[in-house]
């Protein structure tokens, strides 16, 4: 139960300072996906023979499964709170829940499995989908299609429990259906009308079914005869994914196309649920000229999950969530939010505000995007760089006609290379800041056909100037001769990356990677035998293969022309302190403090270590984190211990 | 910029300040301390122990000076010694800070005295000039007797010292500035010609009249913090362990180029319980202005559900406890000696892993913030081999993809890499990529076309601009450009808002707030300064100059406002499946709508669609009615412990539908009753009385399903006040509903 309170606050997307939240924030916004699987004779029937290098054995029931499998586990590193359940339908075998409530009665959907029930995957869940796709023989009796037809309201009702009880105050659920049936009730109408009874109960539950057709070599799946009638899409989302083209769709067969790959890219494009940051912002295209505005965090860096108490006295291990209260220093007791007063450190004392004050301190007006002007995108200098960028796509909500300006200025935007600039206002409350108007042009793969890139709008924060930091002062420039320059050019041709582009999907974070790879052997209780795959590490024998010789060459040049520059500085007039050492052997220095992260700080801290050492070492160490240097010793430690408590 | 500073203040308090002049409602001195007072507060902020601060009082009632047994040091006192400036000064010098009621006292004097206290206090014991920054400001209304003798050997004397001498004068003209005085008195004429004969004998001298620095002051001072590096070492291209002779690497050094400036953090106080309580506490917050106050500090509790206890939980201690990772929800422990286990073995590196062309990175993709790096200094052969690959990237226009282990153990970055050549100086910076994780993949419809169920693909649509659209929002982009709008010092077109002009105006409104307030601590908040929101809207004159495209955009946009009221509404009758098909009749004629009921397990659609069909009021009540037991019935199920999800939920549609149909009294009606009965304990059988407060704070208040009140619908009769005051549970009221 602590997840009620911890769902409203789960607002992972939103920045990590504490600001008011619109009412509809209070519905969670996590995500719960069932994946509904067709068990059938043609499901189950492997693909033809094909003279492919790498001929597919899945059958598309098989191919489906292991899908979830792979996206369980994708699940559990990107959203980890996130549900997911499987569910196979059309099964000799019926399961629901584990009968643990009699009173309730024995509910049970005919040929209805629930292979893992709607719930944040366990290690326990992982290990059952993976034992199934280990040893397809072993889940012989499980994948053992029933004698019944197909019964579609049935299996829809089946899900509306199964969202109903594991997913009640989920703000986004969805169906995932993968069949290959166009029309289960060709010529039962009365079990057709049902079955888009139960959808409709199903959208007014908030449920979205997400179909993934699978076609057979000599049979196209036809959305229109069965699943246009059970599928919605709500007009508030603007087309949403419908305006993205239906996509077809995965044909099993010796075509070459490999089902799981496919099923899988198609379904990773629809797994997360588009959450936006922010909803119906007001975007001031000139005074008094409005338009509605959704906003996107399309960027977020993903990290590994936080680490959790965790009281193993009990019989079984059981999570701690620490509540934390505020208490008053001098009774311990609890204090309210709006008896606090804050107060900062001045000249030695505190300087105090009522919190009106502070919400006053923080209101520079209502939030909103006011265009201040335009420049050429030329002008936004390189380094102006400090947050990663929202992506904005209109909305009708309360504008109408909001599409078609949006359109026009990016079309704008796009053709000219021009940049907006504007005046930024993210929530009530939050400081106003600075954004540059980037356009994006749609990219899809070439491959798969599926998006990549949306068009749209960025909104790039742009630093201010309190956010510059001078760089050290570089004495005398030593400029590269013509032919050092040269060749260095041949080596970055040889070295362009695929496609000249810079593709994020090729280079998963190795850490992230490799923290989850270690906890999921831990959780499923396997053996850590491979060592971590990192793709960021470049490839080196490919790097010697192409631009080895021109490396060699370079660095030959490079040799001589410091030569020459060393004998002519030599000779003349100055002769400047390090130069006759060689460079590389230069560099050996006894570690100062100055570059202690600092979680080395803390331990230091903790283990009493930063005493040791002298007072320069610590003036420098107070210097790199931008702490004074002045004081004695105890003043110094004072400081950096404080500093180390913030950060 | 730490440097260590020697800064003296020279207040005239003159009897001849108490006067207003020239229409202002403030009297000279209040006029020209406000100047003082700023620069006080800004030293008090920078609270550092280096940095040195005197005041003197100038034609004062009394005279207290190191100096006072020569002749012509009358009438000077000094009221703060050099040395760092606390807020116990700043108290003592509000109340000194008075008219005097005598014109006695040279300002020549004074500042020979400020030299001399300077001298004192940064002469090293050596004898030599110790390493300061030293400043005099004279803030005078230039109505004292002054004696000019003695000008010449100060000035030699400044000099010196590398003082830097401002004098600012209150009404002084400014020819400049465009500032003169009329009327002005003969003395006050001649003292500004000595005054400025002074500055302009000294090397670092500054003459000002006070109207100009006031307006300065609102320009905020940037804070400089020194280069911070973050990685030293090897910048490589391919393996050079491996191969050594045809791979390389070049020796640099990795600084920030841009890094977030935070406002300052602020800690949590509230008003004392008691006072009377003899016991002395929170003695560790010197609450020196505010001896009422406490600390408030942070609890934490770790519980267990423990069935047999009262309530089912139980406190832990944290040292029972075990740290543990989630892998979805099975919870791995870690125990203390495998801490590291999960963390990625690195080594500090700097790699080159290829190139790209520049035109093929998306600016969008950037992670966050910028770095510099440069080749190690005294290194010739590195900054020849950096150079190399700038202008190797620069006549490609290319950048490099890279990736950086700034410390053994630190995860891996990527980076994308430029050249930079600007004023001699040779870099390469980098901003962060993200990685595949970080990416997150939602598609959205085209802006250029529109694509239709059937997949048919139309280029003229409503939500498409059509043509003259396109054009009036081009032209009025064109004539908002900002490239050429700004102007420099000779009055040349230059760009408009630079980065170097914008301000955070976070950051300095609440340092302004934070130093106002320390002066002068009775006056309220007041609207941030016009230089933190100059930049809030387009300039005027530009807007005027394109207001006529902007109103050919407004008609070719055609956009209309969506009235408030429809908005949130649901048109019901909108919704149907793809193919159109109109299933609520069939709903409908499958069973008539008298004879169906709402059912315990399909509660939520059940409810919409007989909602949906119902004509009348007392419908709409029976369905609530049904809702409600439904609603009461599953609280009763909900076992201890246990979530209460699906009440949430069950609530959330029902009060969300009431205000939808404009009825919100229906639901506080509603609610109240459940209040009441949850007050009453007939909510649970078997109640604890912890679950009854879960079942409050953790669905109705945490979750905000208490009364609707007419912010939110403006068919509620319940006031703001009313509906938070309902959140409040007090167990001894029954409640209070009739």
């Amino acid at each position: 139960m602590a997840e009620g309170n911890e769902s409203w606050k789960n607002k992972d997307d939103q920045e990590e300072d504490e600001e008011d939240v619109d009412e509809t924030a209070y519905t969670t916004q996590k995500d719960a996906v069932l994946f509904a699987i067709d068990v059938s004779e043609s499901m189950l029937a492997p693909p033809p023979p094909s003279d492919s290098k790498k001929p597919e054995t899945d059958s598309p029931t098989a191919a489906a499964i292991r899908c979830a499998y792979q996206i369980m586990q994708q699940r559990i590193i990107s959203h980890p709170k996130d549900m997911m359940g499987v569910l196979l339908f059309g099964t000799e075998k019926s399961r629901f829940e584990e009968e643990e409530d009699s009173n309730k009665g024995n509910i049970s959907y005919p040929h209805c499995y629930l292979l893992t029930d709607l719930n944040v995957p366990s290690a326990a869940d992982v290990k059952a989908l993976k034992a199934i796709v280990e040893d397809w023989d072993e889940a012989q009796s499980l994948l053992k299609p029933s004698e019944q037809p197909v019964d579609m309201p049935n299996v829809l009702f089946c899900a509306n429990q199964i969202f109903t009880r594991g997913a009640p105050d989920f703000g986004s659920r969805r169906l995932f259906i993968i069949t290959d049936k166009d029309d289960p009730h060709a010529t039962n109408k009365a079990l057709r009308s049902s079955a888009t009874v139960r959808a409709k109960d199903l959208y007014d539950l908030g449920v979205t079914i997400e179909l993934f057709p699978i076609s057979h070599p000599n049979h196209k799946f036809d959305r229109t005869k069965f699943y246009d009638d059970i599928i919605y899409r709500d007009p508030a989302d603007d087309g949403g994914d419908l305006a993205t083209a239906p996509r077809d769709i995965k044909s099993s067969g010796g075509d070459g196309i490999n089902l799981l790959s496919d099923l899988i890219s198609d379904i990773n494009s629809k797994q997360f649920t588009k959450r936006s940051l922010f909803s119906n912002m007001k975007f001031e295209i000139g005074p008094e000229f409005h338009i509605s505005v959704k906003g996107y965090n399309l960027l977020q860096q993903a990290k590994p999950a936080k680490q959790d108490w965790i009281y193993q006295g009990g019989e079984t291990n059981q999570i701690v969530k620490p509540e934390s209260a505020r208490l008053n220093d001098d009774r311990a007791e609890p204090v309210e939010k709006d008896e606090i007063k804050k107060a900062y450190k001045f000249g030695g004392t505190q300087i105090l505000f009522t919190s009106e004050d502070q919400e006053k301190l923080r209101s520079f007006g209502k939030p909103g995007i006011r265009i201040i002007g335009f420049k050429p995108q030329s002008m936004l200098p390189f380094w102006a760089s400090v947050k990663k960028s929202t992506f904005i796509y209109p909305s009708e909500e309360s504008f109408v006609g909001s599409s078609r300006v949006f359109s026009a200025l990016w079309q704008k935007l796009i053709k000219d290379k021009i940049m907006g600039l504007a005046w930024f206002i993210a929530r009530q409350n939050s400081s106003p800041i600075i954004v540059a108007i980037l356009p994006s042009e749609e990219r899809l793969s070439e491959t798969t056909g599926l998006q990549l890139n949306p068009a749209g709008l960025w909104l790039y924060p742009l630093p201010f100037i309190d956010d510059l930091r001078e760089a050290p002062d570089q004495p005398t420039p030593v400029l590269s001769p013509a032919n050092l320059t040269d060749e260095m050019r041949t080596v970055i041709q040889q070295l362009q990356l695929p496609k000249g582009i810079y593709d994020p999907s090729k280079y998963p974070n190795p850490s992230l990677q490799w923290h989850y790879k270690i906890l999921q052997a831990m959780a499923l209780e396997e053996e850590i035998r491979e060592t971590p795959e990192d793709k960021t590490v470049p490839k080196y024998r490919q790097v010697e293969k192409r631009a080895g010789e021109y490396i060699h060459n370079w660095g030959q040049i490079l040799e001589e022309a410091t030569n020459a520059y060393r004998k002519e500085r030599s000779s003349g007039v100055k002769h400047e302190r390090g130069d006759s050492e060689g460079p590389s052997k230069k560099r050996v220095k006894t570690e100062g403090l100055g570059n202690v992260s600092a979680a080395e700080l803390k331990q230091m801290i903790t283990s009493e270590k930063l005493a040791k050492h002298t007072v320069a070492e610590l003036k420098d160490l107070s210097a790199a984190k931008g702490l004074g240097t002045s004081g004695r010793k105890p003043d110094l430690i004072a400081r950096i211990e404080q500093w180390a408590d913030e950060n | 910029m730490a440097d260590k500073e020697a800064n003296i203040y020279i207040v005239d308090v003159g009897a001849s300040t108490a006067e207003c002049r020239n229409g202002r409602m403030e009297s000279d001195l209040e006029y020209g301390m406000k100047y003082v007072w700023e620069k006080i507060g800004l030293a008090l902020q920078a609270n550092r122990k280096g940095l040195g601060l005197g005041v003197i009082a100038l034609r004062h009632d009394e005279t207290k000076n190191d100096l006072d047994s020569g002749e012509g040091y009358e009438n000077i006192a000094v009221l703060k010694d050099l040395g760092q400036i606390e807020m116990s000064h700043l108290k003592d010098l509000q109340k000194k800070f008075v008219s005097s009621s005598t014109d006695y006292g040279d300002a020549m004097s004074a500042m020979i005295l400020a030299v001399h206290m300077i001298e004192n206090f940064t002469r090293l014991k050596t004898g030599k000039l110790g390493k300061f920054k030293r400043k005099i400001v004279l803030v005078t209304d230039g109505q004292g007797i002054m004696d000019d003798n003695d000008l010449k050997s100060l000035a030699e004397k400044v000099n010196e010292l590398e003082i830097e001498l401002i004098v600012v004068g209150i009404d002084f003209d400014d020819l400049e500035y465009g500032f003169k005085e009329e009327d002005k008195p003969s003395n006050k004429r001649s003292n500004e010609k000595v005054l400025q004969e002074l500055v302009e004998s000294c090397k670092n001298g500054t003459f000002a009249t006070m109207a100009e620095v006031l307006e300065s002051l609102a320009e905020p001072v940037v804070k400089v913090t020194r280069p911070y590096c973050n990685y030293r070492g090897k910048l490589s291209l391919g393996d050079y362990n491996k191969y050594p002779d045809t791979a390389a690497y070049i020796d640099v050094e990795r600084y920030f180029k841009t890094h977030q400036a935070r406002p300052p953090g602020a800690s949590s106080f509230v008003n004392k319980t008691s006072v009377s309580n003899g016991e002395a506490s929170g003695q560790d917050t010197e609450m020196t202005d505010a001896p009422d106050l406490s600390a408030v500090k942070s609890g934490i509790r770790y519980q267990i559900s423990d069935p047999s206890a009262p309530g089912g939980k139980q406190d832990v201690n944290r040292e029972e406890l075990s740290k543990a990772y989630y892998y979805g929800s099975t919870a791995v422990p870690i125990s203390a000696s495998e801490e590291n286990v999960t963390k990625l073995e690195t080594n500090q590196s700097f790699e080159i892993i290829g190139f790209i062309p520049n035109d093929k990175y998306e600016r969008y993709l950037n992670m966050g913030e910028c770095n510099i790096t440069v080749a190690q200094s005294v290194n010739d052969k590195a900054k020849m081999a950096l150079s190399s690959l700038i202008h190797a990237l620069h006549e490609l226009d290319s950048y490099a993809v890279a990736r950086i282990v700034t410390k053994d153990g630190k995860g891996p970055q990527l980076l994308v890499m430029a050249p930079s050549i600007e004023n001699e100086v040779e870099a390469l910076l980098d901003v962060p990529l993200p990685f595949a994780e970080d990416v997150r993949i939602y598609s959205f419809p085209p802006l250029d076309r529109v694509i239709t169920t059937s997949g048919a693909i139309m280029k003229k649509h409503r939500n498409l601009p059509n043509d003259d659209l396109v054009k009036s929002m081009s032209d009025y982009v064109d004539s908002m450009d900002l490239s050429g709008f700004g102007r420099d010092e000779n009055g040349e077109p230059t760009e408009y808002m630079t980065i170097e002009e914008t301000y955070a105006p976070g950051l300095h409104r609440i340092n302004q707030a934070i130093r106002t307030r320390a002066v002068q601590p009775d006056k309220p908040v007041e609207e941030p300064p016009e230089i933190l929101v100059k930049w809030s809207h387009p300039p005027p004159e530009l807007v005027k100059k394109a207001a006529p495209k902007l109103q050919k955009l407004v008609e070719a946009a055609d956009v209309k406002k969506v009235a408030d009221k429809v908005r949130g509404k649901r048109t019901r009758d909108q919704i149907k499946p793809l193919s159109g098909l109109d299933v609520n009749s069939l709903l409908n004629s499958q069973k008539p709508r008298a004879a169906r009921k709402i059912t315990m397990e399909n509660s939520i659609p059940d409810f919409k669609q007989l909602l949906e069909a119902t004509v009348s009021s007392s419908e709409i009540h029976d369905l609530v009615t049904q809702m409600a037991k439904i609603i009461y019935k599953m609280v009763a199920n909900t076992a201890i412990g246990g979530s209460f999800d699906m009440v949430t939920e069950n609530m959330r549609v029902l009060r969300s539908q009431m205000m939808d149909l404009e009825m919100p009294e229906i639901y506080n009606g509603f609610i109240r009753d459940f209040k009441q009965k949850l007050v009453a304990g007939e909510l649970f059988e078997n109640e604890f009385a912890s679950n009854k407060r879960e079942l409050w704070f953790r669905v109705v208040k945490s979750k905000r399903l208490g009364l609707i009140d007419t912010e939110v619908s403006e068919h509620s009769d319940i006031s703001k006040e009313e509906a938070a005051q309902f959140y409040v549970l007090s167990t001894e009221l029954p409640s209070r509903a009739k």
